[in-house]
């Protein structure tokens, strides 16, 4: 019953101060909604299991050892990449799984009603949902009997998300038939509405057998080719089968399928056959989470911005303790009239945490709201150029209990201030004073707090620092060719229907009528797009030179038109590039950068005339040209060695990433340049056209991501410390008044006044500063990883902060120092 | 009914130049039904000397005993109980708290004893009606008179039905027709058997008494009820 009480009075209290409890539940709700939300990330990318069956009885499979051959990589290890072969002899021959699947993320044109569009797919086996558990919304999933020979089965699964977007969630779409890739397809069920795939940060709109796979991936079929890495292999244990039993029953079949495959390479090399068969080893991933190279990529700057959001989140329960302090200072007749009145410590205690607790029930439901929007919010950025979100932006229930658990365990920490403020009262003099507020008060604490804020945000804004700082040397940083005035799309003209041999004959077209655009200085295409996190290697071998260690990096090959060197403006330095000479019946040649001619030649001189092949087999080429270096994955990395060759010496080009160059600005000429393609061919359709500058601004979405919310994080921290400080200043200068008027009436000026109230600035402020540097560059050693160009101790960063410090410091002096510089000392010593 | 004694009761408090002495040798018998008014310039330490009958002061030495009760041997939870159970205060400042209605201001003390709702709101309804107070029961502090703030003070301090009322200048903030009414509601109380201790500077209010001690700096200085009674004679060996 007077826990009751304690309620009422306490909502009481907050409908009579409502600015104190806007400012505090907003502060509050900052705080938790910003934790909630990166906690929600988190628990998606690395800690949630698969929405499946037993998740924690399904393992990936990973080996140890060296390869050769061709590796299509989407991200984590290679050694989590296997031949269609390989798979197919593990699952078969094993005896400690249930189920073996293998999946493959690509994306497909599918077309529904004569609408084309493009749409994330997955390759999958036939077992693959059953190897899961995963149980359809409507119609069926895949069965293993359902993979037949190549080809054979023309069905899809829809995911749920696509089927609610595409097909708004049209029952009568099962049994319709939708085209793929220009194929005909029949939808045979919906995916369940919690399953995504079992590679998370993955989408995939619709889901295709791996017996499919010429059709799916045109140009690309390798499911017999025991050399090509390309598939994802997940397992489900049998009953009672551990892991470890598993790796030991797993471990003989491997090498034997190993040795098997040996004697289909011809090396010499013992080293490499001892870490082909015997050194190497299968190992038996925690698969409960599925496959995820993302998460590698995200494991990071998630967990530093856990850290950040920890950071804001104690800020917020400072700010809300400072607050807490200053209404308890006018709590003191109050508190000390209920001691008197016969409370005893446990009640007025529980008085105050009950006030604490609905404060944090405030601050969290409002939490709970803002998250979302937050998340998504993220999402989009981390996301950008894709319709459906691999990550949901909705807490739920595990979410849920960790904003609950966090609210209560703020409110707790900052309902400590009061507590203790009252915890041993001093009543008489309390019920002395005639005023409503009692002058003097926790100060000192109050000085404490707002200390322990201002070091916060000097960590805070050292992280921001430290990443704006490396964003813009991403930004900035020479990649070898010119990105500005740069239009980009991507395109797959297989996914609208046309065959391998109509593909070169339209590129040319393409080309041709692109050229002719106003606007437009030149064009040129690549196989292997640049700067787009992507990369295409492939083993070199030169004639007459040894590599007896196999160690030697794979060189990335780009497949071209002759426009490339000049629409992209790439330095020549020797010899030509790739002409509209080099024909499909003519020599093949190549084009090499100065890194490929320094490591596969030795120096960059005489190479013109040199000759290489890609892998023991493959075309041999002839160099006639050197370009200067650029980077090719990403901004980030070092430029990796790259041979050019023409992609119509191809006799089957793939798909193809456009580069126009312009005379205005790039988006000003995508319209044109999606009309041309139109009128060319209403089939076509260009995927992701955007400026080079964009396509560059898209692979640094987690530094940009840190960048802004480190810098929001910061920003919001110096705030809530300027407030604070400000409070302070006010509150002492408001009690020196008396003090103020004394010594102007003995001759202070006003400048002496003002200095006196800086002096507590700069003590407060400095001191705090000068605690927090250290720790943030103590703490800036977690951030090395993710930075580009700078130092985790950047000096000038150091003192930008410093400097920022200050001047928020000054500004929210600013205000009291003029009060009190304005005192009338006759009114002053009137005062009281 | 007890008999409080003071003896040998001394308070003091630190300050740079040393110590200064509030409350020196108070030796004071309070009978049963007393109405003991203390007067005194001001620092005389009348005020001390009901916070410490009160128990709000602990910082005292000498021996006080609230009927058979060696209150000066209590820990400060066992004399925070007594405190609690026995004794009412009523202040200059009526100290109400601004945020309770005048009912839950009445019901305060009783809700720290964890007295059964049902009971307190009989015993607040009981006061309520005997101050002619049920009217203003949901008004807040702010919304009444100095002299209707004063009253509901009293009906906070007297609704445990305490041995021993104390009332430090209560009718400082009051014009003389609300001071009266407070006045005689306290003689009407005194009737009924409440012990009072006032401190008060106002003859008026004095005379609504029966015994008028004299303070000057910290010593009784005289009591009506003892005319022999000389400063020295407080002195009292240990």
């Amino acid at each position: 019953m007077n826990l009751l009480t304690d309620i009422r009075y306490a909502l009481r209290q907050f409908r009579k101060s409502p600015g104190f409890t806007l400012v505090a539940v907003v502060t509050l709700a900052l705080g938790i909604g910003a934790t909630t939300t990166i906690f929600s990330l988190v628990d998606q990318v690395l800690l949630r299991n698969l929405p499946v069956r037993d998740p924690d009885r399904l393992v990936m499979l990973q080996y140890e050892g060296s390869n050769t051959g061709r590796t299509s990589s989407h991200g984590g290890e290679n050694g989590q990449y296997f031949s269609y072969p390989m798979y197919r002899e593990l699952r078969d021959r094993n005896t400690v799984f249930s189920g073996m699947a293998a999946m493959l993320p690509t994306q497909v044109g599918l077309q529904w009603h004569d609408t084309p569009g493009l749409a994330n797919a997955e390759l999958v086996t036939g077992n693959y949902f059953d190897v899961l558990g995963v149980h359809p919304t409507m119609g069926r999933l895949f069965m293993q009997s359902d993979e037949g020979p190549k080809g054979s089965s023309p069905i899809a699964v829809l995911s749920f998300t696509y089927w609610q977007r595409r097909f708004g969630s049209d029952p009568k779409i099962l049994n319709q038939t939708v085209m793929i890739n220009g194929s005909p397809y029949t939808v045979i069920g919906v995916s369940s509405p919690q399953f995504r795939s079992a590679i998370p940060g993955t989408a995939p709109d619709v889901f295709a057998l791996m017996n499919m796979k010429p059709q799916i991936t045109p140009g690309w079929d390798d499911l017999d080719v025991p050399r090509s890495v390309w598939l994802n292999v997940v397992a489900r244990l049998k009953d009672g089968v551990s892991v470890q039993q598993a790796t030991a029953g797993i471990n003989p079949l491997w090498k034997a399928l190993r040795a098997e495959e040996l004697k289909t390479i011809t090396t010499k090399n013992e080293d490499f056959r001892k870490r082909f068969v015997e050194k190497s080893q299968m190992l038996l991933v925690d698969g409960s989470k599925g496959f995820s190279g993302f998460r590698d990529q995200l494991q990071t700057p998630l967990f530093i911005l856990m850290g950040m959001v920890g950071l804001l989140a104690l800020m917020a329960c400072a700010n809300v303790a400072g607050l807490l302090l200053v209404r308890a200072a006018g709590r003191v007749r109050e508190m000390s009239v209920r001691y008197a009145l016969g409370a005893t410590r446990k009640r007025v205690t529980r008085q105050l945490l009950v006030e604490g607790t609905l404060l944090g029930a405030m601050g969290c439901l409002c939490g709970i709201v803002l998250a979302p929007l937050l998340s998504g919010t993220l999402l989009r950025v981390i996301f950008t150029n894709t319709d459906t979100l691999p990550l949901n932006s909705s807490p739920d229930a595990r979410v849920l209990i960790f904003t609950i658990a966090l609210s209560l365990g703020i409110s707790l920490i900052f309902s400590i201030t009061p507590v203790l403020q009252f915890w041993r009262p001093n009543v008489t003099p309390a019920l002395k004073q005639q005023m409503l507020t009692a002058a003097g008060g926790h100060v000192a604490f109050r000085r404490a707090i707002v200390a322990v804020q201002i070091g916060l945000s000097v960590i805070l804004l050292v992280g921001a620092g430290l990443f704006i700082r490396s964003l813009r040397n991403l930004r900035t940083v020479e990649v070898g060719f010119v990105t500005d005035h740069l239009l980009t799309f991507l395109v797959d003209p297989r996914m609208s229907g046309y065959s391998l041999n109509e593909v070169g004959p339209l590129y040319q077209k393409m080309l041709d009528t692109l050229s002719a655009q106003p606007g437009v200085k030149s064009v040129a295409l690549t196989d292997n797009p640049d700067l787009a996190n992507n990369n295409n290697t492939y083993n070199i071998v030169v004639p007459g030179v040894e590599d007896p260690d196999n160690r030697r990096p794979n060189a990335e090959w780009e497949r071209v038109s002759p426009s490339y060197l000049s629409t992209l403006q790439l330095p020549l330095l020797a010899g030509r590039f790739i002409s509209d000479s080099d024909q499909l019946n003519t020599l093949k040649v190549a084009t090499v950068s100065a890194g490929f001619a320094r490591l596969y030649f030795g120096s960059t001189d005489g190479v013109i005339g040199r000759v290489f092949q890609h892998g023991k087999d493959g075309d041999k080429f002839t160099v006639v040209g050197l370009v200067g270096d650029a980077k090719h994955r990403g901004v980030r990395q070092d430029p990796e060695p790259t041979f050019y060759t023409s992609i119509f010496q191809e006799k089957e080009p793939t798909s193809v990433e456009f580069y126009i160059r312009t005379y205005q600005e790039p988006g000003q000429a995508a319209s044109t340049i999606r009309t041309s393609l139109h009128q060319l061919d209403s089939k076509i359709v260009p995927d992701q056209l955007q400026s080079m500058e964009s396509q560059i601004e898209g692979i640094l979405s987690t530094e940009r991501l840190l960048a802004m919310l480190a810098t929001g994080f910061g920003v919001l921290a110096v705030v809530m410390a300027a407030v604070g400080l400000y409070g302070v200043l006010a509150f002492s200068t408001a009690q020196r008044t008396r003090e103020i008027g004394v010594r102007m009436a003995l001759g202070a000026t006003r400048v002496m006044v003002v200095r006196m109230v800086m002096r507590e600035v700069v003590w407060l402020g400095g001191l705090s500063t000068i605690v927090a540097i250290p720790i943030s560059l103590v703490l800036a050693q977690a951030l090395r990883d993710q930075l580009f160009g700078i130092s985790a101790r950047d000096p000038l960063t150091i003192m930008g902060v410093t400097l920022t410090i200050g001047l928020v410091a000054c500004t929210a002096a600013f205000v009291p120092a003029r009060r009190a510089s304005s005192v009338d000392p006759m009114t002053a010593l009137r005062y009281e | 009914m007890e008999t409080i004694d003071l003896k040998n009761v001394e308070r003091a408090y630190k300050t740079a130049a040393g110590q200064s002495w509030v409350l020196r040798r108070i030796n004071l018998r309070i009978q049963p039904g007393e109405f003991i008014t203390a007067m005194g310039p001001s620092g005389a330490g009348k005020s001390s000397l009901l916070n410490v009958l009160a128990l709000l002061d602990d910082e005292w030495s000498g021996e006080y005993w609230f009927g058979e009760q060696p209150v000066h041997e209590l820990k400060r939870k066992q004399r925070a109980e007594l405190a609690k159970r026995r004794i009412g205060m009523v202040f200059q400042s009526y100290h109400l708290l601004d945020d309770l209605t005048v009912q839950e201001n009445i019901d305060l003390p009783l809700s720290y004893k964890d007295i059964p709702r049902d009971r307190r709101q009989s015993m607040v309804a009981d006061v309520l009606d005997r101050f002619q107070i049920v009217a203003k029961k949901d008004l807040y502090p702010s919304q009444l008179s100095g002299g209707q703030q004063q009253l509901v003070g009293v009906a906070r301090a007297v609704i445990h039905k305490p041995a021993l009322l104390l009332a430090d200048e209560p009718t400082g903030n009051l014009h003389s027709t609300q001071a009266k009414e407070i006045m005689e509601l306290f003689q009407e109380l005194n009737r009924e058997g409440t012990t009072i201790v006032q401190v008060t500077h106002s003859e008026t209010n004095a005379s609504y008494g029966s015994r008028v001690i004299q303070m000057r700096d910290g010593w009784i200085v005289s009591d009506s009820s003892n005319p022999q009674l000389q400063p020295q004679d407080q002195a009292v060996s240990r």
